[in-house]
């Protein structure tokens, strides 16, 4: 189906086939270059330096993460760390007095400090009785309920 | 001359192996050289993918198993050879190009070992526009003379493919040359 002769123009046959040519004694020395070469590739192969050469990328490998942990992990292991834990000690002792704050108001009653605001005598502390003071706590009664009991 | 099987006989004992080797090199550089150049088309390249692929030969004779003959194993390793080396070229150059071929066409115009004349340039010319394949078996079919059996081992291809890809190379060669032949002319 493809044959050359019925499909090759006329113009393929009006040139010289080969208008390359080469630098003058090219193919003299030929031989001798590429034995060269192959001695060359040889050497290369079997030198000392290749163990060092084929550790070359593995060591710098390593270097790269020591690098990385002395700039990167150590300092953030070392300094933040550190300061993760005092904030956190500082907030929760900053949360316990706010725990007791809320404690102390909540102890306050209400007739107490009406009675606190308006009252002229600044020493009413002094004038309590302690057994009025525990008789107080043990009848364990809601503000409400004092409150609902000093009004009757 | 020594023959393919003095030579692999004597490649084959370690004494003999680097004189049976040059041997070799002596029997098969020419030939080798004019298939690389016909498809690299500028002397420079042409040596250095030349020393690539003997020093290839030369690491692979252990694995030569003589199934093919030496000379179509030698031809296919440098054939190989030169494909590899054109993409590496052309990757690095496409940025720059509009057409993979430019990079041929500017190879063979610069190349100071090209003596032909203008209907010969066309001809490289209509040649480079080829695409790889059609291009390795154009040359090889009109300028090597190989048989098609000989290429169908050396490119690994079946000869019904080959007598097409000639044919369809011939074609767009001989369009090319229709459409540019008026600037030689005039």
């Amino acid at each position: 189906m493809y044959e050359e002769k019925n499909t090759e123009p006329d113009f393929l046959k009006r040139t010289e086939k080969n208008p390359f040519r080469t630098p003058d004694h090219y193919f003299e020395s030929l031989e001798d270059r590429v034995m060269a070469n192959i001695e060359y590739q040889t050497q290369k192969k079997s030198s000392p330096t290749k163990l060092f050469q084929l550790l070359k990328p593995a060591l710098g490998l390593v270097a790269s993460f020591a690098l990385v942990y002395l700039l990167v992990y150590y300092p953030i292991n070392t300094f933040l760390l550190k300061d993760t834990a005092l904030t956190s000690t500082d907030e929760s002792t900053t949360s316990s007095q706010i725990d007791a704050y809320t404690l102390n108001f909540s102890l306050v009653d209400e007739s107490t400090f009406i009675s606190t605001l308006f009252s002229d005598d600044t020493d009413q502390t002094a004038n309590i009785n302690p057994d009025e003071f525990l008789a107080y706590l043990s009848t364990g009664m809601s503000d409400v309920e004092i409150y609902s009991e000093i009004q009757n | 001359m020594t023959t393919d099987q003095q030579i692999l006989d004597s490649l084959k004992d370690t004494s003999t192996k680097e004189l049976a080797f040059r041997h070799l090199v002596a029997k098969y550089k020419e030939r080798l050289y004019w298939h690389i150049r016909k498809i690299l088309l500028n002397h420079d390249d042409t040596d250095d993918v030349l020393q690539n692929t003997f020093i290839k030969i030369w690491n692979g004779l252990d694995t030569f198993r003589a199934e093919s003959s030496l000379f179509t194993w030698l031809y296919r390793i440098a054939t190989n050879e030169s494909i590899t080396f054109l993409n590496q070229r052309k990757r690095r150059m496409m940025s720059g190009l509009t057409d993979e071929n430019e990079y041929l066409i500017g190879n063979l115009e610069s190349d100071t070992y090209f003596d032909g004349d203008e209907w010969q340039m066309l001809l490289q010319k209509a040649i480079a526009t080829l695409p790889d394949k059609q291009r390795i078996v154009f040359n090889m079919k009109y300028f090597d003379e190989i048989k098609y059996e000989e290429m169908s081992e050396i490119l690994e291809t079946s000869v019904g493919a080959l007598k097409a890809s000639y044919h369809h190379a011939v074609k767009k060669v001989e369009e090319y040359v229709k459409l540019h032949e008026s600037r030689i002319e005039s």
